[in-house]
């Protein structure tokens, strides 16, 4: 079986159509509408039951829920299969330390089961399989080389996105009444946890004795959390429809420091968002 | 029949103005508008979001945000059973407000989100018995978030998908009475 699985190769039905990054970034539309005299922005808001659209907004984030469990145990594969059993600890970096391994089964097993979760999640909120588009980042994240990066960005800057959603849809399933999901995403939420954990502990563990290894690792981490900031859909700001969920963040091993960062990036993701709708516009005007 | 789409060209979005016109004025006819009734549909092409609403009834006006059309696996492309699924329940909601024996309901920004979405679910229930494609669980989803998880709200959400002739007066009790079950 071959190594470093191609995401173009990723096994899909008809259902299913992808949308590259690039389409979206593309677009010279705003969600965010300037109004009144203040110039005040109405934007897509944080995702609470008051908002008019949220049924519809919440099978949307259910739908990119459920794409974003199927790479997560597609890539928390590969990296059971990729690397060689060894110390992994930067003499040969496609090397990893069996336990690492048993982690990543455990996680293949819970993503696999969040995926029976948010196929059932899908028809209770009654969105169809692949209803929405699918977009790949997740599973390219999956994909560096070194698997102390493919960990961090998976795991603590993938699976940090997905303590924040799951934290959002609970509460949202709360305030809506509704236990099925309120409940469902209290579970998945949990075993967020554990996962970006299990990519705090081996970044530290891995990369004890290789600070430069490390440093490469949070960079390349900033990176993926920026690219999964979505242009502001996810940070601190008040009309970004999912908030940081810092103490889930902080069980899951994230320092107080790095959750500020974290909200600075998501903030210049939002800046340069914008920057990039207002030059796509430039571009269509002309 | 003068249905009219602006803009006529887009530039932001792949849009066909004469697609949705036609989309429209088969829906028109379909839902039993008078045929020299104007439309016109408004959509504006900056904004992805998806907001559409009735802000005239005679002439009809319906302002549609461009994320309202849009084909959801396609970006900035016309989805033509959205579109119809849209304009479609937007429309029976005009011939509602047209039809005297229907009643007095409040105006469009007077609505509560559990009137309008009663009355929604009254609309696409009908616009599906014309033949159209509609997704009776999305449309239980939203009856349920704004009435409550409850064997009352789905007992409400089935009066509302199978009638064919109800008052506002009618719509309003259905939804009241899911609302009463709800837990304190």
């Amino acid at each position: 079986m071959r190594k470093a699985f191609p995401v173009e190769d990723l096994a899909r039905d008809g259902r299913f159509v992808r949308v590259p990054l690039a389409e979206r970034f593309d677009d010279p539309r705003t969600a965010r509408v300037e109004q009144g005299a203040g110039k005040n922005k109405r934007g897509p808001g944080r995702l609470t039951p008051d908002r008019p659209d949220a049924p519809d907004a919440a099978r949307a984030l259910m739908h990119g829920i459920f794409v974003g469990e199927i790479q997560a145990l597609e890539g928390a594969g590969r990296t059971c299969w990729d690397f060689e059993v060894g110390s992994g600890n930067g003499e040969g970096i496609a090397e990893v330390p069996f336990e690492l391994k048993l982690d990543m089964a455990r996680q293949c097993w819970d993503e696999a089961r969040h995926c029976e979760i948010s196929i059932k999640l899908s028809a209770h909120m009654g969105t169809e399989l692949g209803e929405f588009s699918e977009n790949t980042f997740l599973y390219e994240a999956a994909c560096n080389p070194d698997p102390v990066l493919r960990l961090t960005g998976v795991n603590r800057a993938l699976e940090g996105l997905a303590i924040d959603v799951f934290n959002t849809m609970r509460e949202f399933g709360d305030i809506a009444g509704d236990p099925v999901l309120e409940f469902c995403e209290d579970w998945m939420l949990a075993d967020e946890v554990t996962h970006v954990k299990m990519g705090s502990d081996w970044l530290r563990k891995l990369t004890a004795n290789d600070k430069p290894r490390q440093e490469r690792a949070l960079e390349f981490q900033r990176v993926v959390d920026k690219l999964f900031s979505l242009g502001g859909f996810r940070g601190e700001e008040e009309d970004s429809p999912v908030r940081l969920a810092r103490r889930f963040r902080e069980l899951a091993g994230f320092e107080e420091a790095e959750m500020d960062t974290l909200a600075e990036i998501a903030k210049e993701a939002r800046e340069e968002m914008e920057a990039r709708v207002e030059a796509n516009r430039a571009a269509v005007a002309s | 029949m003068p249905v009219e789409v602006r803009p006529d060209t887009f530039s932001m979005v792949f849009f066909d103005a004469a697609e949705v016109r036609a989309i429209v004025e088969k829906l028109v006819a379909e839902v039993g508008l008078p045929a020299d009734l104007s439309v016109t549909i408004e959509i504006d092409e900056t904004t992805p979001m998806g907001r559409a609403r009735v802000t005239s009834f005679d002439p009809v006006v319906i302002k549609a945000e461009s994320g309202a059309l849009e084909d959801v696996k396609a970006p900035r492309k016309l989805s033509a059973d959205g579109t119809t699924d849209v304009i479609g329940k937007l429309l029976l909601s005009v011939r509602d407000r047209r039809d005297p024996n229907f009643g007095d309901p409040p105006a469009e920004d007077d609505l509560t989100l559990q009137e309008s979405v009663a009355w929604e679910v009254y609309c696409v229930g009908r616009l599906g018995r014309l033949g159209h494609q509609v997704q009776r669980q999305r449309r239980l989803y939203q009856f349920r978030n704004r009435h409550g998880f409850t064997d009352a709200a789905d007992a409400a959400f089935d009066k509302l998908w199978t009638a064919d002739q109800l008052t506002w007066a009618d719509i309003s009790a259905i939804s009241q009475t899911a609302l009463a079950a709800l837990p304190v």
